[in-house]
């Protein structure tokens, strides 16, 4: 019985797993359990996981990717450092400011941009450009 | 051993200092013993609010400075039996008292009263850091505007760094037809934002400001709406469950309750 359950962890082909590693921009990352209030800031050279919300007037710079279980109402920077493969992803995307690399960009003045689902922003063909998350994981 | 509640919002003109007068009165009307606290030393306005301007003779910065005793500061309050008052300087500023002062002084007053309520300045700097080092629960109090919820949830962050968890939320100023109109931010939208739990909503009423110029206190206007906000916020500190209060009064019913009086 122990063997077995032992057995099950660590399941997956070798082959698939170094393939989930390389997918990951950098494969140094900081899990962060609360809500980002306002004036609250991370720094990290590194992916930044945030379970919880990152408010109005929050702050979240990483050098790789921003994934954020919760709502995006503040300021995200992904690939601080110039990686412009970085992306964020959110369960709800609605940013003051969102930053790829050198790309700054803001929603638009008028329309509400969000729907309530996850979204992921990327560069793509230089562009930010933000999709509906889909879990099969084409990008 | 009472109770130490500091009020506060990081953001000027939202209602510390009404909400602490009528959360003092309040309380005090119902028998406990109440102390206030006025912690915006040099602008101070507590006791203008309460009408006891005229009876200041030592102050928050004679007592921490041990120029008079604890008891010799206390103001009594006019109206309200088991309501005191500790005035904050009017001369000096922020930088007169510590934080370590602070403690103290609540922890000596605490000794005497069942609810300690200190009125926080507006502002994240010393006079905030001040106000909270003494206080064991806090009251964040915004109205339904950006700036003044951006401003809350600055506080509330603060709030935790400085082990004070769970802040309870008072929505000030509250305009029931904006809200439906969808020109100003609702209960929800604030709650979204701010994740903690709601202690009371008080709407916008004229009445206050008339009330507050005479020295009195709308909690104690059996007719005053929110009047009855803040009774209903003094229940829920003592720790009962209080419903929200139907904060629409267009409807042709309380309307008509209006005008014969019943409310």
């Amino acid at each position: 019985m122990a063997s077995e359950a032992k057995k099950e962890t660590t399941s997956l082909p070798e082959k698939e797993l170094s393939e989930i590693k390389s997918n990951f921009i950098d494969s140094n990352t900081i899990l962060v359990q609360r809500t980002l209030r306002a004036g609250q800031k991370i720094h990290f050279n590194g992916n930044v996981v945030i379970l919880g919300d990152v408010n109005p007037g929050a702050e979240v710079v990483a050098a790789g990717n921003i994934i954020v279980m919760g709502n995006v109402r503040g300021v995200v920077h992904a690939g601080a450092e110039g990686n412009t493969q970085a992306m964020v992803m959110a369960f709800r995307l609605q940013p003051i400011q969102l930053r790829i690399a050198s790309h700054i960009t803001r929603p638009p003045d008028e329309e509400e941009m969000s729907g309530a689902y996850p979204e992921v922003a990327h560069i793509k063909d230089g562009v930010v450009t933000i999709e509906a998350f889909s879990a099969s994981g084409e990008r | 051993m009472g109770e130490v509640i500091v009020v506060t919002s990081g953001k000027g003109g939202v209602g510390k200092t009404t909400t602490t007068a009528n959360l003092g009165v309040g309380l005090a009307a119902l028998g406990h013993k109440v102390a206030l606290i006025d912690a915006d030393i040099g602008l101070r306005n507590l006791d203008v609010l309460l009408g006891l301007e005229n009876r200041i003779v030592y102050d928050l910065t004679d007592v921490t400075g041990g120029r008079c005793r604890l008891k010799q500061a206390l103001i009594k309050d006019k109206h309200c039996e088991g309501l005191h008052l500790l005035p904050a300087s009017q001369t000096k500023d922020k930088t007169a008292v510590s934080p370590e002062e602070m403690k103290k002084l609540c922890q000596d007053v605490a000794q005497e009263f069942e609810y300690v309520i200190v009125d926080c300045p507006a502002g994240i700097e010393q006079g905030f850091r001040n106000a909270i080092a003494g206080a064991d629960k806090a009251i964040v109090v915004t109205t339904p505007e950006v700036a003044a919820v951006r401003d809350a949830d600055r506080i509330i962050g603060l709030l935790e760094a400085a082990e004070l968890r769970n802040p309870k939320l008072v929505i000030n100023r509250f305009r029931y037809k904006m809200v439906q109109q969808k020109d100003m931010m609702s209960i929800e939208d604030i709650i979204d934002i701010l994740a903690v739990d709601l202690l009371g909503v008080v709407p916008e009423d004229e009445q206050v400001v008339v009330s507050t110029n005479k020295g009195e206190s709308v909690v104690q206007d059996e007719r005053s709406r929110s009047g009855q906000a803040f009774r209903n916020i003094v229940q829920r500190i003592k720790g009962e469950a209080v419903p929200l209060m139907n904060l629409n009064q267009n409807g042709m019913l309380s309307k008509l309750r209006r005008i014969i009086g019943l409310k």
